[in-house]
């Protein structure tokens, strides 16, 4: 083979170090892959959160279900601002209790109350949405006008009746966001399974999430790779246009990749015996920790709803 | 001869968190062959990404002829080129590398980058086409090549670069043996031909072939040992310690019998 190398690759290339001092700024698909990577990083802190020895830790899957779906309802049923702070401090005693990363954990709940409550909720605030008393004016308008279906009055502000639905909301959705986090980062996600499975909750489903959930991090690990071989091979910054069309070339790869991976998993779980229905070992006994503190958050639950 | 990649006390961590590599020291000579061979998941591709700067160490020095390799001094766009075009990297997995419409685009990327004239990045793609016998696949998508033909495209795509340093992660990994005995060539040619080649394998055999300066890795994500790649693969003990050899029993007739054993090693009876 020897006579074959080309002639090109025995050119010996000039061995000085070259800085130009022009930066190359990180594009769209860096950050992007930099924020898949950061949700890696995320399932392995959730894995040691689940290994603290907390409060929450110690008890059974069903349990901590039985609260998340309890609590939820209550969460939504309650028409006070009063009970949903109580809820609040309920939930931030077992997030101190169960020994988790209390800035992190809060941090992620108020991003998510932030853009699921706060803002989808803010234009109710407004009296074109939910009338009542203007307690903060905002724009004034020559008239009224009558647009469709909407009615603008010509004073545009923030109502008292509008401000407690968007605070009411919000909190609606950091309580029930806190309330599953809490439960997320304290049950490993094979125990949810089970005690899904305990409830009653379809196979089908159950199939579904897991192997979406298996997936989710196998295709990020792949994603990861096929930036980096990019990477490998950038020699210069990439313009948005060619950063797009490798994106769609590699979204079809994935696709391919996907589709010929959950054939072969179909295939290797049939070869195993399955037959559509998820057998799970025996789910170990309630212990009376468990029994005690079900009917602990049975009773403050039931004490919440009647208040 | 002169380090042309050198590594000092690296430590990484995936993910924060699982040691990949623990405290590692290499040093790579120009022009030479060097392969790092451990077990899985002691942490060779890990290595060989941070040679090319693609992955960065939690502590620890990474140079290349003596400049920094770091997240900082590959963000200048002079440094970014100089480096990105010395040292090429082929991955375990062709797929992940292969992103162009054809193989002759695939082979024209890197030169048209590097803003080569297209006659001559042409010129280029069509010689290592006929180096690596592909040129009958140039118009092809590479979803139809073969598991050897992407290897060699992938291989390809990379030398129309004309990188100084190639690094190799696993390149004969699920090859039949015909294009395992093309690659070993290959890569015997290529370092003839002046290039460094650094080979992240846990094939004994090829590490013989190649007759590579050899840095193996424990399970531990250390540096067990580097010398030449005959000291190592006489050291059975060294071997057994890595977890690439294992006690292996079976019988002759009926007479139980019990040898170390890998895929390189033959045993005398």
């Amino acid at each position: 083979m020897k006579n074959n190398i080309p002639s090109f690759l025995m050119d010996k290339r000039a061995s000085e170090v070259v800085y130009e001092n022009k930066r190359i700024r990180a594009n769209f698909i860096e950050k992007g892959i930099g924020s898949m990577a950061s949700f890696m990083r995320s399932g392995h802190i959730q894995w040691r959160s689940f290994l603290k020895k907390g409060f929450f830790q110690k008890l059974d899957a069903r349990v901590k279900l039985f609260f998340l779906l309890l609590f939820v309802i209550i969460v939504s049923i309650k028409k006070e601002f009063m009970p949903e702070v109580l809820i609040g401090g309920i939930v931030f005693l077992l997030v101190v209790l169960s020994r988790l990363d209390i800035v992190r954990f809060y941090r992620k709940v108020l991003l998510f109350g932030l853009i699921f409550g706060f803002i989808v909720a803010l234009p109710a605030a407004l009296n074109i949405i939910t009338k009542g008393e203007i307690i903060l004016p905002l724009i004034h308008l020559p008239r009224d006008y009558d647009i469709w279906i909407y009615y603008i009055p010509a004073d545009i502000g923030i109502t008292r009746e509008g401000s407690r639905a968007v605070m009411m909301l919000t909190s609606r959705v950091i309580n029930s966001v806190s309330i599953s986090f809490l439960v997320l980062y304290t049950t490993p996600f094979p125990q949810i399974i089970k005690a899904l499975k305990m409830l009653r909750v379809p196979d089908a489903f159950l199939l579904i999430i897991t192997l979406s959930y298996k997936y989710i991090f196998l295709f990020i690990k792949t994603i990861e790779d096929m930036y980096l071989a990019k990477k490998s091979r950038m020699v210069c910054k990439v313009h948005n246009p060619d950063a797009r069309g490798w994106i769609t070339g590699r979204m079809a790869l994935l696709y391919r990749k996907s589709q010929g991976r959950f054939e072969e998993v179909y295939r290797a779980m049939n070869s195993r015996g399955f037959s559509d229905d998820i057998k799970v070992y025996k789910h170990p006994g309630f212990e009376n920790r468990d029994r005690v503190a079900g009917a602990v958050l049975l009773v403050v639950g039931m004490l919440l709803v009647v208040m | 001869m002169e380090n042309i990649l050198s590594l000092e006390s690296i430590s990484y961590r995936h993910q924060e968190e699982i040691v990949a590599l623990d405290n590692v020291s290499v040093k790579v000579k120009e022009g030479e062959m060097f392969a790092v061979i451990g077990a899985n998941g002691s942490g060779k591709s890990t290595l060989l990404q941070i040679m090319n700067g693609l992955l960065h160490p939690m502590s620890g020095n990474v140079t290349f002829r003596g400049a920094q390799i770091t997240e900082e001094t590959l963000k200048d766009r002079g440094f970014l080129k100089y480096f990105r075009t010395r040292v090429g990297f082929v991955f375990q997995d062709s797929d992940v590398q292969l992103f162009c419409p054809t193989v002759l685009d695939e082979l024209l990327y890197g030169p048209l980058q590097l803003e080569i004239a297209e006659e001559e990045a042409m010129e280029r793609a069509s010689e290592v086409m006929k180096m690596l016998n592909i040129d009958g696949l140039k118009d092809r998508p590479s979803y139809m090549l073969s598991g050897g033909e992407k290897k060699r495209v992938a291989i390809g795509s990379v030398l129309t670069m004309n990188p100084e340093v190639l690094l190799l992660d696993e390149p004969t990994n699920g090859l039949d043996p015909r294009t395992e005995c093309f690659l070993v060539e290959l890569m015997l040619d290529l370092s003839e031909a002046g290039k460094t080649l650094v080979i992240a394998t846990h094939d004994l055999s090829i590490v013989d072939e190649l007759n590579a300066r050899t840095a193996l890795l424990s399970e531990e994500h250390t540096i067990e040992k580097i010398g030449p790649s005959d000291e190592i693969l006489r050291d059975e003990e060294l071997l057994l310690r890595a977890n690439l050899i294992h006690e292996h029993v079976h019988y002759h007739g009926k007479t139980q019998h019990k040898h170390r054993h890998s895929h390189y090693f033959s045993h005398d009876h």
